[in-house]
């Protein structure tokens, strides 16, 4: 009897104090996330006049705008193209350089310095540069190549490849961040797995295949989730990177960036916020595959 | 209202205070403190914002660079002269109008910023800027004749509200490399020329090996590129009555025929290259010989070391078969936000900006050409190396700036949809027939 | 064998080189461009690499058109204001999420998981409105307020919390502490190493972020570096070594505190992220 009390005391004590802690986030979560997600849904069947004003409903109007708009399904293809090209590589770039730094290496902090470097420039400093060096006319790349007697390419201007030269930008960006937590991963693997292996003769590729491989799986679950969803957002470079003129926009303009300018640039706010849900949609779509999925190859051990 | 949140962070803090302050009592004291100072740092930031948005200072928004000293100095006569101190925002155009747009949804537009053509009905509209028709009855140094009609129509609401006060005018001229000029032994630019001769010199100052061309012009480039031909040639962008598209004509497909055609024979650089370079970045780096550009580019191009060394300015040419040698001209307007906390003092630094004292010296310091009638004489002499009369030259015969009440949504598709012609991805006809269709239906559902 | 580990670790430093001056590139341009003149940065005949005379002109222009003491002293408040309020609200509701158990938490968890899968664009539009109706625009708690709260971290904070054994909580317990001084006590100071993860990586993601600044602080004396840099690039269309030199001025303080302080940098990365 006694003991009951008291554990009910507690419980409510746990109830209290718990929200009480929730109490911030919450509040913060409600106001900034879920009434602003309502609202999308909710402006997303208006047509929104100049200075969020003369707001006239339209229904479904802008959904079937939405299917019917040939830009919109280019920027999603783009968009994914994007994130084909991106996410892998910086993957499995990261996680070379991290296996190789795993062994006996001199200067290990001074390489994982310079790899990590580009995380912590500003990205609109690294869009300018990049695009810097990408110029047709008097860019570094091209000079390079003409000195090789190569002919110039048009790095950023290409429709059918400037999507990659994005890419690359980000790949350069986001290897470092892959490779920290590749290097935490694979400090985690006990060394006598590869000492035990090394008894049985086996070599370095083996045993990368056999023991690295399958025991950072889940660090590599992780980092495909976020890079992923965070390729998806792909704005900033190509928002500084590229002209309004440049014939290759339509054909590299991601999702995001076709949202930034109808919703800030043109002032057509109903229409932007049904394309950002269509992203939420399709990122939601692919998180949910990753994670039925990720019980084919990721490894809990 | 920005009291407001500064009591909501202030309650915030206290409810952090107390929420942490049930447990121990020597915690809760040291959080007490971080609370506190919590709450003085939010008072702090209220005030900052407080003396950004108000006090005694004008903020005055501009898009242009290359005015802010000159402005910076006709600003400092007016604050001399009346105490109204002035801060004035640079915003590059691209951001610009976003920029106003979320002050304007907001309400904290800057209380004095320039208009222009393509977005006053958008303004005027929705009742955001200050209504300036009485405050210019009763003026003494506001003469609205002195100004062109058509730059003061522009910012005539439904021809009756005057919501901004004309600044300056704007002129077309070509820009041309003497240097490359003389290599090719072509003589210089003149009134002479139609736009045959230009072709003809595009096509001897282009070097086969691609390290030269005869001239550039983006799609982007409107009213200081393609428009003016279309005009010459008996074309137009928009009907007088702003209801129909005039890309069906044949003037204006045979001006841009006439242009597109020369891009083709490569007289300009690759669409790529014109695509990640300005114009006039292209011009300044000595790859092209000659540009259009507007009066309002010569801050940055006389001032450029290399453009000082090999270039001058000419005349547009003009069509030979209808004699026309129009120039696109526009005018910006001075206006100021209806709910600004400083009417007075926002109407009196537009009334000094549009008197002929502040036009004159526009003028006089180089800044732009001044909308006021007789001030521009002066102006020749900004930029004595270069020949700037042909700016006032092109004066002679002007079309006011293609514009309507949806402006900035047409223009945006004709850029992008020029960009097919320009790469010869589709002919140019094609592209106008395109265009055509699609700005009709945007006049029809203004 | 023992010369084919030579070769196969000479091998590694040769990739490790080869990858170290592809990531240096760059900066390298970056730096040679904003010392040049504006004629020698586009001149292609030839191809200039190193600048003639190492120029200072393109930072005096920059300096005297921008204002980079405000905006570094923008860009502090943004971080330090993101990270205060990110560390603060995360600890405690991710200490209600791993240690306590009440009614409601597993719907307000989803609701944390919810969010994080959610781009952030979505929030823009109403949040910004928000901003606009509190009259808020052009102000610091603007530019703070969608960082007030964090789900990832108050993820991060509920995992270190459930890494920590029981037997501490009990032992408070005994002692009389109740829950909110068991937290505060015993409970939160273990977590020290994911407060400054998290501490980091908000303030990483904080200085990088740029769409919002770019709709929320237009104006020059509330904007951080990223908008302001943005900004710049349609003033001067075609001056590289001005726009090389801002970007230059806008990297330097990151790098510089992030060479400081490496191990915190890489372990609070390294703590931030692994498993899901």
């Amino acid at each position: 009897m006694n003991i009951k009390i008291k554990g009910s005391r507690r419980e409510r004590s746990e109830f209290l104090w718990g929200w009480l802690f929730l109490l911030p986030t919450m509040a913060g979560l409600i106001i900034l996330n879920i009434i602003p997600i309502i609202q999308t849904v909710y402006q997303s069947f208006f047509k929104t006049g100049a200075f969020g004003r003369g707001n006239v409903f339209v229904g479904l109007q802008n959904y079937e705008k939405l299917f019917t708009d040939s830009l919109v399904w280019q920027a999603l293809m783009n968009t994914f193209k994007y994130a084909l090209v991106e996410v892998p590589f910086s993957i499995v770039i990261a996680l070379l350089l991290a296996v190789l730094m795993d062994g006996k290496i001199r200067g290990k902090s001074a390489w994982r310095t310079i790899y990590f470097l580009p995380m912590v420039a500003a990205p609109a400093a690294v869009a300018m540069v990049w695009r810097w060096l990408y110029n047709s006319e008097f860019g570094l790349f091209n000079h390079l190549l003409n000195s090789l007697g190569l002919s110039s390419v048009n790095w950023i201007s290409n429709p059918s490849t400037a999507y990659i030269s994005v890419a690359v930008v980000g790949i350069w960006s986001i290897i470092g961040y892959n490779m920290v937590l590749f290097i935490a991963g694979l400090k985690e693997i006990p060394r006598d797995y590869y000492e035990a292996s090394q008894i049985d003769g086996a070599g370095g590729v083996k045993q990368f295949f056999y023991i690295t491989l399958p025991l950072i799986s889940p660090t590599m679950f992780f980092v495909a989730v976020t890079r992923i969803i965070g390729a998806m957002q792909v704005f900033d470079s190509i928002y500084m990177m590229m002209d309004k003129s440049n014939p290759a926009l339509v054909k590299t303009q991601s999702l995001v960036y076709l949202f930034y300018r109808y919703s800030f640039v043109e002032g057509n706010k109903g229409y932007g916020s049904s394309i950002v849900l269509l992203l939420l949609v399709v990122i939601l779509l692919i998180t949910v595959i990753q994670m039925v999925c990720q019980k084919k190859w990721v490894n809990y051990s | 209202m920005k009291r407001k949140w500064g009591f909501t962070a202030a309650a915030i803090a206290i409810a952090a205070t107390a929420l942490v302050g049930c447990s121990s009592q020597q915690a809760g004291k040291e959080t007490t403190t971080a609370g506190k100072e919590e709450t003085k740092q939010a008072e702090e930031t209220t005030k900052a914002a407080e003396n950004a948005g108000g006090g005694k200072t004008l903020t005055v928004a501009i898009w242009d660079k290359n005015q802010e000293p000159g402005l910076t100095e006709i600003m400092s006569d007016f604050t001399k002269a009346t105490g109204i101190k002035t801060q004035i925002q640079i915003t590059p155009w691209e951001q610009y109008w976003t920029m106003l747009e979320a002050g304007a949804t907001g309400g904290s537009l800057p209380d004095v910023f320039w208009m222009h053509s393509n977005e006053i009905s958008k303004y005027a509209q929705y009742d955001m800027l200050l209504d300036l028709t009485d405050k210019i009855k009763d003026s003494k140094t506001l003469e609205m004749d002195k100004f062109p009609k058509e730059i003061v129509d522009i910012y005539k609401w439904e021809g009756k509200k005057q919501l901004a006060v004309p600044k300056d005018i704007d002129t077309i001229a070509l820009w041309y490399n003497k240097t490359m000029f003389d290599e090719a032994g072509i003589s210089y630019p003149d009134a002479t020329w139609t736009w045959d001769t230009f072709a003809d010199a595009a096509k001897k100052l282009t070097k086969s090996d691609g390290s030269q061309y005869g001239f550039t012009v983006k799609p982007t480039n409107d009213q200081a590129g393609w428009c003016n031909i279309v005009y010459d040639m008996g074309g137009y962008v928009i009907s007088d009555d702003k209801k129909s598209s005039g890309f069906g004509q044949e003037g204006t497909i045979k001006g841009l025929t006439f242009l597109t055609d020369l891009m083709k024979k490569g007289y300009a650089p690759p669409y790529e290259v014109v695509a990640e370079n300005a114009d006039e970045a292209l011009f300044e780096a000595g790859k092209v010989a000659m540009i259009t550009q507007g009066s309002w580019m010569l801050p940055e191009l006389c001032n450029n070391d290399y453009v000082k060394a090999n270039c001058d300015i000419a005349v547009l040419p003009k069509d030979a078969a209808s004699g026309k040698r129009i120039s696109i001209y526009n005018g910006l307007g001075w206006a100021a936000s209806a709910n600004t906390s400083m009417p007075e003092e926002a109407w009196k630094l537009i009334e000094y900006m549009g008197s002929k004292e502040a036009q004159q010296k526009q003028s006089d310091l180089g800044v732009v050409i001044s909308a006021y009638e007789g001030t521009t004489d002066n102006w020749v002499k900004a930029y004595p190396a270069f020949n700037l009369k042909a700016y006032l030259d092109m004066k002679e015969d002007i079309v006011i700036r293609p514009y309507s009440k949806s402006t900035m949504v047409w223009t945006n598709m004709i850029h992008d949809k020029l960009i097919d012609a320009w790469n010869g991805n589709k002919t140019t006809e094609e592209v106008c027939k395109d265009i055509e269709k699609e700005m009709n239906s945007m006049l029809a559902s203004e | 064998m023992d010369k084919s580990r030579k070769i196969r670790e000479s091998l590694i430093y040769v990739i490790l080189f080869t990858g170290s001056v592809t990531m240096l590139v760059p900066f390298i341009w970056m730096i040679l461009t904003a010392f040049k003149s504006t004629s020698e940065s586009t001149q292609m005949n030839p191809f200039i690499i190193f600048p003639g005379v190492w120029r200072k002109d393109a930072f005096i222009s920059v300096l005297s058109k921008m204002n980079f003491l405000r905006l570094y002293w923008n860009t502090l408040v943004l971080i330090l204001g993101r990270v205060v309020c990110a560390v603060l609200t995360a600890t405690m509701a991710g200490y209600a999420f791993g240690r306590l158990h009440f009614k409601g938490r597993n719907l307000a968890f989803s609701l944390v998981l919810f969010q994080m899968m959610v781009p952030t664009q979505i929030f823009i539009i109403p949040q910004y409105l928000m901003v606009s109706r509190l009259g808020a625009l052009n102000t610091w708690f603007g530019l703070l307020f969608p960082g007030l709260v964090t789900a990832f971290g108050t993820f991060l904070l509920r995992q270190a919390y459930m890494g920590l054994p029981a037997s501490l909580e009990e032992a408070a317990r005994l002692d009389g502490c109740n829950i909110g001084q068991t937290f505060l006590h015993v409970m939160a100071p273990l977590t020290k190493s994911s407060m400054v993860a998290l501490g980091i990586f908000t303030a990483l993601f904080a200085f990088k972020d740029l769409m919002w600044p770019l709709v929320v602080n237009t104006e020059q004396n509330t904007m951080p570096l990223s908008a302001a840099l943005a900004k710049l690039q349609g003033q001067f269309v075609a001056n590289y070594p001005e726009l090389m030199a801002a970007s230059l001025l806008a990297c330097i303080p990151m790098v510089v505190i992030y060479l400081l302080f490496q191990k915190q940098f890489i372990d609070g990365i390294a703590t931030s992220g692994g498993k899901l």
